[in-house]
């Protein structure tokens, strides 16, 4: 999956699930510190990521060492390079 | 022990007749039923009643999402609800997080909507790794009174009684305890209840809901009407600012009523027929408690949903304690029958009806049933006095509940 199409699916689903305005998604920018979310919305970014991309990551350990945006955009490239990612569920 | 006085000094609600309590009252003033046929109901195999009662969710937004995210509508519907009747109370900011005022919000059980959406996410493959984290807290049989609290950053007591429809009657008698008490000094009380059809199927399997007029929805639900054949089921929140009354007179409050009485007791009998005997007990030891005769009593609200069974039980409660001296009405033809808020919402109407001296008739009576005759039955809008009040409400598992209430 081409990083663009990565970028732009993660970002719909923090403007979808979170409310957060797209001009605060940057690669840079720390999910707890600068977007506010917590551990229990972690869980729900899981869950959204999932669907979004067709995926089980919610024993995936990679998960505990995501900081910012750009960690996730990196996490799921990953998986894509690891024929993990199914074909992406619209909502 | 000297026990402290309750008064009522502020209300809101979130209703099927509006965002709040000026709109439901013009509303009722404008004879309004908000009771709708509901489309897409049809596809639930075996539901006979495809009527409700719906309440709008509005505004929501402006709770922020860190908040609003553990939220189903109730949650949302008693959020709005405590807004209004804390601006209506004009309490200090600084009286919230004291610890001297809790928050006490009933409702039969939590968010119908979000109960269903888990299962439907759940149950198919037995497949947990879809379920957000939010979907318990919107699940919780506490949600509506832990979300109102966590919100406003209340710090007392926090309770949730779960009683039906006698869920809100309840909270606003169990904060009107803790009050007398001295526990607390102020109290948002009521209920909550939110509409699904495994709501209304739930009575719709016991054949307790109106299932004739789903093609003509204002003419149901009919209390202690001939032609009734079941209740309704809406959705909701009102809620109640209960605050000990020295402190209310004090600060120069608006007060609504001062709470004299209250009882609530279980029949013991059976846990879906109501008691005629067990509720006119339930109102007797709530006269007694108030330590008034019935002839007091001014103005009755009914629970009244146009059930069979219910109505002709209510009826003859009222008729053995009261005759037909007292005026009697039921707010359930207007918007249905709100379940766990439905108290908390009733008793507000009737508060306003206090202060206009005038009563609401019932909507949609129009021949009294035989079964209910021999009380006073409101049929057109009546000016009267009203210094003393009776709310009743009476809820499956044989759970009754009386509140008292005396105009200051």
């Amino acid at each position: 999956m081409a990083q663009k199409e990565i970028i732009k699916m993660t970002n719909e689903v923090f403007e979808e699930a979170f409310e957060i305005e797209s001009q605060k998604l940057t690669p840079e920018a720390n999910i707890f510190n600068d977007l506010g979310l917590d551990s229990l919305d972690v869980v729900d970014l899981v869950v959204a990521l999932q669907k979004k991309f067709g995926v089980q990551i919610r024993n995936d350990e990679r998960v505990r060492n995501i900081r910012t945006l750009g960690d996730i955009y990196g996490f799921i490239d990953a998986l894509g390079e690891e024929n993990k990612l199914s074909l992406p569920r619209e909502n | 022990m000297q026990l402290k006085r309750v008064v009522i000094s502020g209300v809101g609600s979130v209703s099927p007749l509006g965002l709040d309590v000026a709109s439901l009252l013009a509303a009722i003033e404008n004879r309004q039923s908000a009771v709708k046929r509901m489309l897409g109901w049809e596809r639930y195999r075996g539901l006979r009643s495809l009527v409700a009662a719906p309440a709008e969710l509005a505004n929501e937004k402006e709770i922020p999402r860190q908040s609003r995210r553990s939220m189903g509508r109730m949650s949302i519907f008693s959020v709005q609800a405590s807004k209004q009747a804390l601006a209506d109370s004009g309490i200090s900011e600084s009286l919230i997080s004291s610890g001297r005022m809790g928050c006490i919000i009933g409702s039969t059980m939590g968010g119908a909507e979000s109960i269903s959406e888990a299962f439907e996410i759940m149950l198919p493959e037995r497949d947990l790794s879809q379920l957000t984290s939010m979907k318990f807290f919107q699940c919780l049989s506490h949600t509506a009174a832990m979300n109102v609290a966590q919100y406003l950053g209340i710090k007392g007591c926090v309770l949730a009684t779960s009683a039906a429809c006698a869920s809100a009657l309840q909270a606003i008698g169990a904060g009107y305890d803790l009050i007398r008490l001295g526990k607390q000094d102020a109290i948002l009380c009521g209920g909550a209840e939110e509409l699904h059809p495994i709501v209304t199927g739930s009575f719709d399997i016991i054949f307790a809901t109106s299932s004739s007029y789903n093609d003509n929805p204002s003419k149901t639900p009919r209390p202690f009407d001939v032609s009734r054949d079941g209740l309704v089921c809406g959705e909701g929140a009102g809620i109640v600012f209960l605050e000990e009354r020295e402190l209310a007179l004090k600060r120069g409050a608006k007060i609504y009523a001062e709470i004299i009485g209250y009882n609530t007791c279980g029949s013991g009998v059976h846990i879906s027929q109501s008691s005629a005997s067990a509720m006119r007990q339930c109102i007797s030891e709530a006269l007694k408690s108030a330590n008034i005769k019935p002839t007091d009593v001014d103005y009755i609200n009914a629970h009244a949903t146009a059930t069979i069974q219910g109505d002709q039980e209510e009826a003859q409660a009222i008729r053995n304690i009261f005759g037909d001296d007292v005026p009697v009405s039921s707010l359930k033809g207007y918007f249905g029958h709100t379940l766990g808020a439905s108290g908390a919402i009733e008793l507000i109407v009737s508060l306003a009806m206090m202060q206009k001296g005038q009563i609401y008739p019932t909507f949609n009576l129009e021949k009294v049933g035989d079964d209910c005759r021999g009380i006073f039955h409101v049929q057109e809008k009546l000016n009267r006095d009203i210094s003393i009040l009776v709310k009743n409400c009476f809820a499956f598992g044989g759970i009754n509940a009386a509140l008292v209430c005396r105009k200051e």
